[in-house]
């Protein structure tokens, strides 16, 4: 399927795991987006703050500050930094953890292994209903 | 004993001499063992760099075959094979495929039986892992002994290599496996059980002994049930109910608890008059999840029971309820009537809330 990211979309990757971060780096940059990466929360926080981030996606445990809280402190920003869409990526199958993310703001959920061809068209997905809700 | 001083220090001299040689040695050695791992490390480095960007070309290269993977040196193919298992829990789909094909290629899995009984613990587990990782059915009758390896680790691999295949062959040995470990160790090992999928629940049931001979794996088939939220095991978990083994009837209230089914509200709330306590706990996670808010004055009864962890599980169960399970929380919390335990509770569930902002 073809898409048609407005340019420049900028993404941002928060993912403590190096191999997994370059990989989704290097399809999301196949796909002609603009890729952000830090290896946890606060980091991922900070870039948020100083880029006009058009999509996040959040590894939920990390060192220094966790997916869940991420998405906790993105939520509390004021928009249009609050209301960015968020997919959360987890290697954990637990319902509870899904369900708490959810209810503190995630958009989407998917649990590892990931197919990148999948990743790409939820963030798609994410990105034409933000775009849609203005 | 008197010895000459010229001795003395001639044995002194030799003394340090030696001393000083041996020192030396032990640097020499040490310097050299760290350049080694230095430069081995280095090496990894450099290669895992340069194969991270071949691997991103090679599986999104955006073309129906994947392109060609640089070739890999002999001597680096033992690196390779571990470069590549580091990718197992990250991709699924078409790019762990792709990723199945290039192991292939290397042409390394031929060693598998040989290193399936290697010396060395790492090996095994490696050798067991890529089984595993890269579904080489041929070599699973191969990792079958390793259930019974004395190190944990390689034991833990095996089962999960013979899980992931979701051959049923392999369910007797993984699940004896299972039952000769720790109980605390259980639920844990259940993840790798789940690996079989939910058809390993029909095979549990057909080959099990009677739940009164051996009760203990179906505790395992009850918490397999709730983690796979299997309706076809419903029956037989409402037969479980009546089994007399405590952690049995807390299993099969936990597995009823995750399918939720309305229906069996009337087989689970008799549960919670229980004589054991932690069927009582159980029950009292389950009712309100099972029951909704025809479970209020159940739970209700449940908010004044001599055991705290039984009154807690009640009170959180009546505040998952949303409005109603809040409405009655709010009115023992105020009933000066009620159970001194039933209204303790109640302000401690209230107050928790309060304090996060929300019920």
């Amino acid at each position: 399927m073809s898409r048609k990211w407005p340019d420049p979309t900028r993404v941002l990757v928060v993912e403590d795991d190096q191999a997994t971060a370059r990989l989704i780096q290097a399809r999301l940059e196949m796909e002609g987006l603009k890729v952000f990466m830090a290896p946890n929360g606060l980091d991922g926080l900070e870039i948020l703050q100083r880029e006009a981030i058009d999509l996040v996606t959040t590894d939920l445990m990390m060192p220094a500050m966790n997916g869940f809280r991420l998405v906790q402190e993105i939520r509390d920003l004021p928009p249009p930094k609050g209301r960015v869409p968020i997919l959360l990526i987890s290697s954990n199958q637990n319902e509870q953890d899904m369900i708490r993310c959810l209810a503190a703001g995630a958009d989407d959920y998917m649990t590892k292994p990931i197919s990148a061809q999948v990743l790409v068209e939820r963030l798609w997905r994410l990105h034409q209903r933000s775009s849609s809700a203005g | 004993m008197h010895l000459p001083p010229a001795l003395v220090l001639q044995a002194l001299i030799w003394g340090t001499v030696v001393l000083g040689t041996l020192v030396a040695g032990l640097v020499i050695l040490g310097t050299g063992i760290q350049f080694r791992q230095d430069r081995q490390n280095r090496h990894r480095i450099a290669r895992y760099q340069a194969w991270e960007t071949d691997l991103a070309t090679y599986l999104f290269s955006g073309e129906d075959t994947p392109r060609p993977f640089p070739r890999i040196a002999k001597e680096d193919r033992q690196l390779f094979q571990k470069f590549l298992t580091r990718y197992h829990a990250t991709l699924a789909g078409r790019e762990a495929e792709a990723l199945r094909e290039l192991y292939l290629g290397l042409g390394v899995h031929q060693s598998i039986p040989s290193r399936l009984r290697h010396r060395q613990a790492t090996v095994r587990a490696q050798a067991a892992q890529e089984v595993g990782i890269f579904k080489l059915g041929e070599y699973l009758e191969a990792v079958v002994p390793l259930l019974d390896d004395p190190v944990p680790y390689v034991t833990h691999l095996a089962a999960q290599a013979l899980t992931w295949s979701g051959d049923l062959r392999f369910a007797q040995p993984v699940v004896d496996w299972v039952l000769r470990e720790e109980r605390y160790q259980r639920e844990r090992l259940l993840r790798v059980l789940e690996g079989f999928g939910p058809d390993l629940l029909p095979w549990l049931e057909k080959h099990l002994k009677p739940p009164a001979a051996d009760p203990e794996p179906w505790i395992l088939f009850a918490l397999l049930a709730g983690s796979h939220r299997h309706r076809e095991s419903e029956p037989r978990l409402l037969e479980l109910l009546a089994e007399p083994n405590v952690d049995l009837q807390a299993s099969a209230l936990k597995a009823l608890a995750a399918l939720a089914d309305p229906l069996t509200y009337p087989k689970v709330e008799p549960l919670a008059r229980h004589e054991a306590w932690p069927v009582r706990a159980q029950a009292a996670k389950a009712l309100g999840l099972i029951g909704g808010p025809d479970a209020i004055p159940a739970l209700i009864a449940l908010t004044s029971d001599p055991i705290y962890e039984v009154r807690r599980n009640a009170a959180q169960g009546m505040a998952d309820l949303g409005h109603a399970g809040t409405s009655a929380l709010t009115w023992l919390a105020e009933d000066p009537t009620a159970d001194r335990f039933a209204r303790d509770i109640a302000r401690e569930r209230l107050e928790w809330a309060d304090e996060r902002g929300h019920q």
